[in-house]
């Protein structure tokens, strides 16, 4: 399949901090309605492959294609860098991102935070916005809470507007970075909920994750990290029903 | 009625002299210490060099003597620059600093200092996951400034800008020593001329603090405004 069908590919990816080598290689290809679930433990490198698709993290060698856009870089001093940061700009505003500390602006209510990008960087009405937005806050259970601040919601409540936030953006890809690690147990079932539902219709994501049954029952593909190199990968069936790597067997442990 | 010796007039206009010194120096000061504190916190020492090197003296260094520094000092650079391009042009220009602007650039250039500390301060306090969140939705830098750094640095900025306004305010009664008919200047006048201290000084004094209630509603109003979201009472609601 050409390239500029597909949502999101990498390829490649290194990354280190001051030497250290963070990702060794990394790729990735996110079809049309995959849902991309990546595992392993803390430290192999799955959250700083996640940021450094929408470039929150500069990658030191390695190519990211959006829709057959490929993110330029150029190198000075030495470092590596985009080359040109409105596209940069551009792409990520293609690539919804929800955080593991929600990162909902503080100052602005739950409506204001989900149309705040749609107005200020798409340039959309602020009427057409706010529907769009009331809408979206229906769907994840908060349209009571339009106009409460982030300060006045639950964290299960905050990660279900940043997810509204994310999705007002008609993203191609959806980038989840641990959504459910910094909620209260009781919290997580509510989101994963809304996650499950947007699997279902299809949406493109990519999840770092530590729900092991989110992983197994939702992904099309599950990708298992180690020390910033792929250990294991394939369906979930796959991964979950038949590892080989031992790495993985004691990753997972006894209960799959 | 009070009988002012025939100072009543000059005294009300020295009273407006002093609040367009305090809010003209307030303004550039303001200014001045968010380029610097951005300067403070961008990835070029040699900028960062110069600006430490600014806090430093104009924080070491007395008011006063800034204030002379720059007006006197202010002066004979002016004058150096203008006669240099006299014997070039072969023209006979005079341009005299004019006591106003000297005193309202003084105030800013040493209050600019301090407001760039209070800003410094205040944009590291801002949770970096707000201007994460910013940069993932695709702002540009300014966007991101002015929709989310400015607004939540605001918050953490307003008690020490509030302070410094107020040491500002007062400051402004140094311009007399330049030439500035402020309302210190002209009570003291008053004063030496009618021996009645009592007379013109306390005017003096009410007149501050009229000037520093009023900025008071306006501060209580910005922060009404920069707090909308901190407060929680309707948490779990």
């Amino acid at each position: 399949m050409a390239d500029n069908a597909i949502p999101l590919v990498v390829r490649d990816l290194h990354k280190s901090f001051n030497d250290n080598p963070v990702l060794e290689g990394l790729s990735l290809e996110a079809h049309e309605g995959d849902v991309i679930s990546l595992i392993g433990a803390s430290g192999s490198g799955k959250s700083t492959f996640l940021r450094c698709m929408n470039l929150l993290e500069i990658p030191n060698a390695g190519d990211i294609v959006v829709h057959g856009e490929s993110v330029k870089f150029k190198t000075r001093r030495g470092e590596r860098e985009p080359a040109d940061w409105k596209q940069v700009e551009r792409i990520r505003a293609r690539l919804s991102m929800v955080f593991q500390g929600f990162n909902l602006w503080a100052h602005m209510t739950l409506i204001g935070n989900v149309i705040e990008a749609p107005v200020h960087v798409l340039g959309k009405s602020k009427k057409e916005a706010r529907e769009h937005a009331m809408a979206l806050l229906e769907r994840v259970g908060l349209a009571d809470r339009a106009d409460y601040f982030p300060a006045q919601l639950s964290g299960g409540q905050q990660q279900r507007g940043a997810i509204a936030r994310a999705l007002a953006m008609d993203p191609e890809v959806m980038l989840f970075d641990e959504p459910t690690s910094a909620l209260d147990p009781e919290l997580v079932g509510d989101v994963l909920k809304v996650m499950r539902e947007l699997a279902d219709e299809g949406r493109t994501m990519v999840v770092v994750t530590h729900e092991m049954d989110f992983a197994r029952d939702v992904s099309s593909q599950v990708i298992y990290l180690h020390q910033g190199r792929v250990e294991e990968a394939g369906k979930p069936e796959d991964v979950f029903g038949n590892p080989s790597s031992e790495r993985l067997k004691q990753f997972l442990g006894p209960r799959f | 009625m009070i009988d002012f010796h025939g100072y009543g007039w000059r005294l009300l206009g020295g009273a407006l002299l002093t609040a367009e010194l305090a809010v003209l120096s307030l303004v550039l000061a303001l200014m001045i210490g968010l380029v610097v504190a951005s300067i403070k916190l961008s990835r070029s020492s040699v900028l960062r060099g110069f600006a430490l090197l600014y806090t430093t003296i104009i924080r070491g260094v007395p008011d006063l003597v800034m204030m002379m520094l720059l007006f006197y000092g202010g002066q004979i650079g002016v004058n150096m620059v203008v006669d240099q391009f006299n014997s070039w042009l072969g023209t006979n220009v005079f341009i005299n600093v004019n006591a106003f602007m000297a005193g309202v650039i003084t105030l800013a250039v040493i209050y600019g200092a301090y407001m760039s500390e209070t800003f410094r301060g205040a944009f590291l306090a801002v949770d970096a996951g707000q201007m994460e969140a910013a940069r993932a939705y695709g702002m540009s830098g300014w966007l991101a400034f002015r929709r989310v750094r400015f607004p939540l640095m605001m918050r953490h900025a307003l008690p020490g800008i509030n302070n410094n306004w107020m040491v500002l305010l007062k400051s402004t009664a140094l311009v007399s020593i330049i030439g500035l008919s402020d309302m210190v200047h002209i009570a003291d006048q008053a004063t030496k001329a009618t021996h009645q201290p009592f007379l013109f000084m306390v005017p003096v004094g009410l007149g501050y603090l009229a000037i520093t209630s009023v900025s008071e509603l306006a501060v209580r109003w910005l922060r009404q405004r920069y707090d909308a979201g901190f407060h929680t009472a309707k948490r779990g609601a």
